[in-house]
């Protein structure tokens, strides 16, 4: 007997599972080299130890075991089912996606141009307040210039000569209304040297009376100078002389130089 | 075609293939049809009606659960599930520990049964019972008890020949004659 009817004898014992341990082994060895007669050999066994089953005595399962199994089955069903029936359910109609669509996209334009429009109004608004800003200052420079022009033509104005101590120096010229104010101008005047400033004193006519501070001021680039004095401490009356010094910024209540300018009112 | 089960009705693998759809009517109907052959084997093997029901119960649900193993391509089907559920009533049997039983929860690709022979395709199942146990009941009683050993106690040749005081050869020859007598008997049926 050759060894492959040897392995071809033992196959419907392996495919009962009756073969020792032996044997088992070296068919398997034989089967897994691939030997096309013993693999089918073997199914076709496999298939007549199946038949054996009927060898059984007839039984029957209870009814409790279908039922047990059935519950469990459609449990199981229920839930294998449920994401399905989610997924393959009533879908959403194409218009209705549309219109969504339609609302996303409006929703996203009108944000876009209230934002947009958010920002005109900003830069109207700011452009207004620099308007608004420019005018009033043109309007603050047009008051200013009818009140200059009101001193300086109003009969009642005096005119008063500030000279300076300094020969070197420019001459000033004030124009003292008794309503109005005093307006004090000036050409190529120096700026204060350091960070002093020039400020404007009231000499009282009452003996023993001290200077009366009142504004403090200084050229502009060019040298000139425009000071409106609109609410002088004293009422020209009683006022001597006008005179300027030169003091610390932002002035100070009494002076602490000499005057560098000085005019006589009455 | 005509099935077996008479015109109109679904055949194994056609109730198999709806398995993998979860479909609950085709389960019912593949239990109805063999659960008696099936639990008949398991009890006949264990010998406990509670017990065989629960491997009954873990056969079919392993069926619905995993029906993608049934491959129509490889075998015929009641070959396959009678394969499966003898494997799983020996595994109760022999193994009695819980980390082995559960094992009948893990996916197993069972081996290939053949195409079924042309004489099957010839025989319905009850027919093919009857012809099973009347072929089997030609053979000697020491024979057929030989097979039964092996086939329902899952007892190996040496065993066998332990437990009936025979030589191992003679228990070799009974078992091997007696299925291809079986064989033949199947194929002079058709």
């Amino acid at each position: 007997m050759s060894e492959q009817d040897q392995f071809r004898e033992l196959i419907e014992a392996y495919a009962l599972g009756a073969l020792d341990a032996s044997e088992r082994t070296a068919l398997e060895a034989h089967l897994a080299a691939g030997c096309p007669e013993c693999t089918k050999a073997l199914e076709e066994a496999r298939w007549l130890v199946s038949h054996l089953a009927y060898l059984a005595p007839p039984a029957e399962p209870s009814e409790f075991l279908k039922a047990r199994l059935m519950r469990t089955v459609r449990a199981e069903e229920g839930v294998a089912r449920r994401p399905a029936a989610r997924s393959s359910g009533p879908s959403i109609p194409y218009w209705l996606w549309a219109g969504v669509a339609a609302l996303l996209f409006l929703s996203i334009y009108s944000t876009w141009d209230a934002r947009k429009l958010q920002k005109e109004v900003q830069d109207v608004n700011a452009r207004a307040a620099a308007e608004l800003e420019k005018r009033e200052q043109l309007e603050q420079e047009l008051t200013e210039a009818k009140h200059e022009a009101w001193i300086l033509t109003d009969p009642s104005t005096k005119k008063i000569d500030i000279m300076p101590s300094d020969k070197e120096m420019p001459k000033l010229e004030a124009m003292w209304h008794p309503e109005l104010g005093i307006y004090i101008t000036g050409q190529k005047m120096p700026m204060p040297k350091g960070n002093k400033v020039l400020q404007l004193w009231l000499i009282p006519k009452a003996p023993g009376g001290k200077p009366m501070p009142s504004h403090t001021f200084w050229p502009d680039a060019n040298g000139k100078i425009g000071e409106m004095v609109d609410d002088p401490p004293e009422v020209m009356a009683q006022t001597k002389a006008l005179a300027i010094t030169e003091e610390p910024a932002g002035g100070s209540p009494q002076p602490t130089s000499t005057p560098m300018w000085v005019g006589g009112v009455s | 075609m005509t099935s077996k089960y008479g015109d109109g009705a679904s055949s194994d693998a056609t109730l198999v293939d709806r398995l993998l759809h979860k479909d609950v009517g085709a389960f019912e109907e593949l239990y109805d049809r063999h659960s008696r052959i099936v639990y008949a084997l398991v009890v006949r093997i264990l010998q406990q009606a509670p017990t065989a029901e629960e491997v009954v119960q873990d056969v079919f649900l392993q069926l619905w659960r995993n029906a993608a193993q049934y491959q129509a391509a490889r075998g015929p089907f009641v070959p396959w599930l009678l394969t499966l559920a003898r494997n799983r009533a020996l595994d109760h049997l022999r193994l009695k520990s819980e980390k082995q039983r559960r094992r009948e929860d893990q996916t197993e690709e069972l081996p290939a049964i053949s195409q079924a022979p042309e004489y099957e395709k010839a025989l319905d199942e009850r027919r093919r019972a009857e012809r099973v146990r009347t072929l089997i009941g030609t053979l000697s009683a020491p024979q057929k008890k030989a097979i039964e050993m092996a086939y329902f106690e899952g007892l190996s040749h040496s065993e066998i020949a332990n437990a009936l005081q025979e030589p191992l050869g003679t228990v070799k020859s009974w078992i091997r004659n007696g299925l291809l007598r079986l064989k033949e008997g199947l194929q002079t049926a058709s």
